[in-house]
């Protein structure tokens, strides 16, 4: 195959530290203009594309290898589940009309939640480093950088980069992630960053005799205005008190199965103009 | 190798890399697109074009969404590394090559583990030793595989 860019006259360890270099430069203009390769969605939509058929596929032959007895069994555990979430209905139900009433006594009209849009996972990365997702919705549906993305449980994460049919998203989980939250029910400000595992989540800068513990709900605040405040983040796991340490260690298991992600609700609500929430 | 071919082959193996099937896949799938440059490296006669290598790593990068380069580099170094200076592996059968695959893997997943300390303080993770050994684990089975291919294709074109 001919060289495209170098003659094969110049020796070859010289074209390899060239293409370093060249990857150092792309590297660095890349963190300095974060939305300069969202074109690059768009090249590689064909391959997300067979993704999504194999994955689809893949689904259609489980659920028609499913037999009689598991499908009896996951309907008799829904029955059951349904029958535990109906009084919850009932008394969501009750809260609704009050919460509607205190709002029309304060002359206030509760905002519209704004528009939704539920989006299929068709890529996963899920490295150390890197714990993204990739959507078949994009800027052709009115997905913009920085909305939050909800899933089945609370906040899974916001976008990041998008193309003309699809978009990343990084997961709270993901190592640059950190959202601003607070304890369900009080105004202690706080955060929770990604630590690159999706099963684990932190609360950084905390002191040794912090009050949080094991069990306590995180929500999101509202704070920087990209997350609509009250949405569930997770639930603290662990506290560690260390003597040596100047903050407590604080786990927090995500609300959301952010490994089993297949779909997933874009808050299309407004379009952003600055970068997403970064610690 | 027949382009069209390469073009095919090269989307499948990305796009099993990001395929959707949960952390544990993610973890330790082999990096089918090294594997698919090795096996390419190994088996053409002449020496790779280092730019096709560097784009093809350039467009993992952006497919996963990664600091772009890493992918670019790790490929062109890991191709030079096996034309220049490990050389002789190509005269080894598929069972003695297995240490040497072992090695470069690991030495790509090293350097993009390394490009996405660029970003972000990423720690150590067992996955980096499973991906590569899983992948030569499956080098074996992906050599004979894409040896019956290529057969297969020659014969019918």
């Amino acid at each position: 195959m001919p060289a495209l860019f170098f003659p094969r006259r110049y020796p070859p360890l010289l074209r390899v530290a060239a293409f370093v270099l060249l990857s150092i430069v792309i590297a660095a203009l890349s963190e300095k203009h974060p939305n300069m390769l969202n074109w690059s969605g768009n090249l590689t939509y064909p391959i997300h594309w067979l993704d999504l058929q194999a994955t689809k596929n893949w689904r259609t032959v489980g659920e028609y290898l499913q037999d009689r007895r598991s499908l009896l069994a996951e309907n008799a555990q829904l029955r059951e589940k349904l029958k535990s979430l109906e009084p919850k209905l009932l008394e969501n139900e009750i809260l609704h009309n009050e919460n509607r009433q205190l709002l029309a006594l304060l002359d206030s009209f509760p905002q519209p939640p704004g528009r939704m849009a539920v989006a299929q996972v068709i890529a996963e990365n899920f490295s150390p480093g890197s714990q993204l997702i990739t959507v078949n919705l994009g800027s052709h549906n009115g997905v913009h950088v920085g909305q939050p993305v909800l899933a089945a449980g609370g906040v899974a994460g916001q976008v990041i980069h998008v193309a003309d049919l699809s978009a990343q998203i990084a997961l709270i989980s993901d190592l640059d992630s950190s959202i601003p939250a607070q304890l369900a029910g009080t105004n202690l400000p706080l955060l929770v960053n990604g630590k690159g595992n999706i099963h684990w989540l932190s609360v950084p800068f905390q002191p040794r005799n912090t009050t949080l513990k094991a069990g306590d709900q995180l929500v999101t605040s509202g704070l920087g205005g990209r997350f609509p405040s009250g949405l569930h983040i997770g639930t603290i796991s662990r506290v560690i008190h260390n003597g040596d340490e100047p903050f407590a260690q604080i786990s927090v298991r995500p609300a959301v199965p952010l490994g089993q992600l297949t779909t997933v609700l874009i808050l299309l609500k407004n379009k952003p103009t600055s970068r997403p929430d970064k610690a | 190798m027949n382009a069209i071919a390469i073009v095919i082959a090269f989307s499948l193996a990305m796009a099993l890399e990001t395929l959707p099937s949960g952390p544990v896949y993610g973890m330790i799938h082999p990096d089918f697109v090294a594997m698919l440059l090795l096996y390419w490296s190994i088996r053409s006669g002449s020496e790779l074009s280092y730019t096709v290598v560097w784009l093809i790593g350039l467009l993992q990068d952006m497919m996963m969404g990664d600091v772009p380069g890493g992918q670019a580099v790790a490929s062109v170094l890991m191709v030079y590394a096996l034309v220049n200076g490990l050389g002789r592996v190509r005269h080894l059968s598929v069972w003695e090559q297995l240490v040497f695959i072992f090695m470069l893997l690991f030495a790509h997943r090293l350097i993009v583990w390394s490009w996405q300390l660029w970003s972000a303080p990423v720690s150590w993770h067992f996955s980096l030793l499973l991906s590569p050994l899983m992948g030569a684990l499956l080098w074996p089975l992906f050599t004979y595989l894409l040896d019956y291919l290529r057969h297969h294709l020659k014969a019918s074109s």
